[in-house]
């Protein structure tokens, strides 16, 4: 590197970089950085009859308003249950196909196709398939004698949170499955060699050798769902639209449906700028986890 | 090096030159327009397609769905960015860009055609929606697609029962009764018969199918001094029977929309419901339909007050900032005139002109017109107010919750109340 080019009074090689990062930090600062601002200084807006100021309001609305704190709770929940879920199945299938199994490469390639999927595709193929009446869920229950009278997937409040959750692990699990698998092949044989000349048992093993050289697989896993699931949107839109009343309701549902349909854009970047924050202080406690494990 | 360093500068030049570029010629004989995607926005599309065959103007067409079309109008509007020179608005939308002077008034626009006013053959209902205030005030739109709704129901089952069309809310909850307790296994494919079958997911559903029975049973939204009143008695008693319809409506009803109505109507598995004209047409289509002959439509049953439907009309409007006004208006004469709105009538849209409704060539071809006629004259608009997209939100989500059972009519009605009263608040 560094072959000729000079610019004078500056050293070559920093330069260079400089200019080539260039066009990376133009639009990131274009495209993150800005928007960031201006969603800040909005959320930091009211306006009325037209004239916009300077307000704390939207921030303080936000702490007495209802359905931004249900909203909130939805999420929360939303992303504890299906992260829970998500990790263990996601764990047990890597270990299962990490072992020579017969048919592995058929299992491996067929736990990808939902995440391969559009997620407003899975969406409206399970709103169909979770349709009390028509649907194909509810006429294979019925097949087994079963009674489905109660079963409304999506339109009871208790049932219409379940759905959104199993429906989200359906298509994620294979995610996790993923990152995971790829951590459990990148572990050396020799660790586990050693545990089994020390006589330990599967669970031992599993517990003292396999997780701990597993968990910066675990943790990037981790953060990249978490982040996901914090902003969920494109199922709970198509499945539930939120509903019913407000039962499923997700926090990026709320901040759309305040931002484009009510026309309020600085209420919606103040709980938007809520959400980030959540999202950040989530994601650097990952991070932090993962840097200690390292150094 | 020193090449790859020209090579960067210069695709950020090129980058920045094709962002700055402009592709409009604003002198050029064009209009652009805002439709929306589905059989209203098809025919205007079609419509276009004519008239730049005929007068050369070269129409660009900027389509969206629904879900989208507002708020990309809004953003635009309010952005005075001036990429539309004519907008098609669903007209519960109208209040929000008439009050903040987002529209040309049409008016002046007519005079220079001498035309004192729009044409007298609109339905009074339809042309009243394209004035802020309403039916008073200046003239900002012109209504191009007529829908209000009306009452769908199963003639053949009603006729089987001894059951006449019904006039009024108790009528036709007697009528949902018996046939859910009689049409065991009456679907065509076997199966039950459900009495009635209604909208009630959160939002414009559950209000859409609420209002008629709201109004009948002499609620109103707003008192005459403009504050909230729908947990008034009247209100209450109205959530009852809905709550009561839905008792004899299918099973997860609480989530369902207009997909999910139009299904179990065209499958035979529901006997009646609140319904939208653009829906008539499938009950004839074998591939879709399994009542095919059996279905009527008439107006809304009245309570306390006589039946009216909600209005749904499709209106046209220019911008204040559109750069072609003149040549939009033209167009917009061009196809709300009598003669194209037939072509589009022809293509499945409602007209909103009287002497349309009458003619015997549509009439012949759909018969529902005179029954679509008296409920388009007589229906009402939803509560005219820029709020209205979030106050139908939260009414709507406490209409969910009573109809899923979270919430009594009472409380529903409180609470929603409440909540309504807040978002005039925050307006003020």
């Amino acid at each position: 590197m560094g072959v000729g080019f000079r610019v004078p009074g500056v050293g070559s090689d920093k330069a260079l970089a400089y200019l080539l990062l260039a066009p990376t930090l133009f639009v990131l600062l274009a495209l993150s950085i800005y928007p960031l601002i201006h969603a800040v200084s909005l959320s930091l807006q009211i306006t009325s009859g037209g004239i916009a100021r300077w307000s704390p309001q939207n921030f303080v609305r936000l702490v007495s308003d209802q359905f931004f704190l249900a909203a909130l709770g939805h999420t929360l929940i939303f992303a504890v249950v299906a992260l829970t879920l998500e990790f263990l199945l996601g764990l047990a299938l890597a270990v299962l196909l990490n072992k020579q199994l017969r048919g592995r490469s058929f299992f491996r390639a067929g736990l990808l196709v939902p995440m391969m999927l559009p997620t407003v595709v899975v969406g409206v193929i399970w709103r169909l398939m979770l349709n009390p009446n028509f649907g194909a869920v509810n006429g294979t229950l019925k097949g087994f004698g079963l009674n489905t009278a109660a079963l409304t997937w999506t339109s009871s409040p208790r049932l219409a949170m379940f759905s959104i959750i199993a429906v989200d692990v359906w298509q994620w699990t294979p995610f996790m499955f993923l990152i995971l698998l790829a951590g459990l092949q990148a572990i050396p044989q020799e660790p586990y060699e050693a545990a089994l000349i020390d006589g330990s048992s599967a669970w031992q093993t599993f517990r003292h050798v396999t997780l701990p050289l597993l968990k910066p697989a675990i943790l990037v896993a981790l953060l990249l769902r978490t982040m996901d699931l914090l902003r969920v949107f494109d199922q709970v839109f198509i499945l539930t639209e939120g509903g019913p009343g407000f039962a499923t309701e997700t926090l990026s549902l709320y901040i759309y449906r305040t931002a484009f349909r009510f026309s309020d854009f600085g209420y919606a970047a103040a709980m938007s700028f809520v959400l980030l924050l959540i999202t950040n202080i989530i994601s650097a406690f990952y991070i932090r986890l993962l840097q200690a494990k390292e150094s | 090096m020193r090449i790859q360093a020209g090579i960067v500068i210069a695709s950020l030049a090129i980058l920045f030159t094709v962002a700055c570029r402009s592709n409009r010629n604003p002198n050029a004989k064009q209009l652009t327009l805002a439709v929306n995607s589905g059989v209203e926005g098809d025919a205007l599309k079609q419509a276009a397609k004519d008239y730049e065959a005929q007068t050369g103007v070269h129409i660009n067409i900027a389509e969206f769905p629904y879900a989208n079309l507002f708020e990309k109008e809004m953003i635009d509007l309010t952005a005075r960015a001036g990429a539309y020179d004519l907008i098609m608005l669903d007209d519960p939308w109208f209040p929000k860009f008439a009050s903040q002077q987002l529209l040309t008034e049409l008016s002046p626009l007519l005079k220079t055609k001498g035309q004192s006013g729009p044409d007298e053959d609109f339905v009074p209902t339809s042309i009243a929606l394209g004035r802020e205030p309403y039916q008073t005030g200046a003239l900002y739109a012109l209504p191009y697609v007529g829908n209000s709704q009306l009452l769908f129901y199963r003639k053949d089952l009603f006729a089987k029962h001894n059951l006449k069309e019904p006039a009024t809310w108790d009528e036709a909850l007697a009528a949902a009764k018996t046939l859910s307790d009689l049409e065991i296994n009456g679907a065509p494919g076997g199966g039950k018969v459900y009495g009635y079958v209604m909208r009630a997911a959160q939002g414009n559903a559950a209000v859409a199918d609420f209002m008629p029975i709201f109004w009948a049973f002499g609620g109103e939204m707003f008192d005459a001094g403009g504050r909230p009143a729908v947990n008034s008695p009247e209100g209450i008693a109205a959530l009852r029977l809905m709550l009561e319809l839905g008792k004899y409506s299918p099973p997860g009803y609480a989530s369902f929309n207009a997909d999910e109505v139009g299904a179990h109507l065209l499958q035979g598995t529901a006997a009646m419901s609140i319904n939208w004209p653009a829906w008539i047409s499938a009950f004839d289509d074998p591939s879709r339909s399994k009542v095919i002959g059996n279905m009527a439509f008439t107006t809304l049953p009245g309570a306390k007050n006589p039946g009216r439907a909600e209005i749904g009309n499709w209106l046209i409007a220019i911008p204040r900032d559109a750069r072609n006004k003149e040549a939009a208006f033209e167009f917009l004469l061009w196809a709300t005139s009598a003669e194209q709105m037939k072509r589009s009538a022809l293509r499945g849209n409602p007209p909103t002109r009287k002497s349309l409704f009458t003619d015997p060539e549509l009439v012949n071809k759909f018969p529902a017109y005179p029954a679509q006629l008296r409920s388009l004259e007589s229906s009402r608009p939803r509560p005219r107010t820029p709020f209205w997209n979030e106050i139908e939100n939260v009414f709507g989500i406490y209409l969910s919750k009573a109809n899923s059972g979270e919430l009594s009519p009472e409380d529903a009605m409180n609470q929603a109340n409440a909540e309504i009263a807040k978002i005039l608040e925050r307006g003020k």
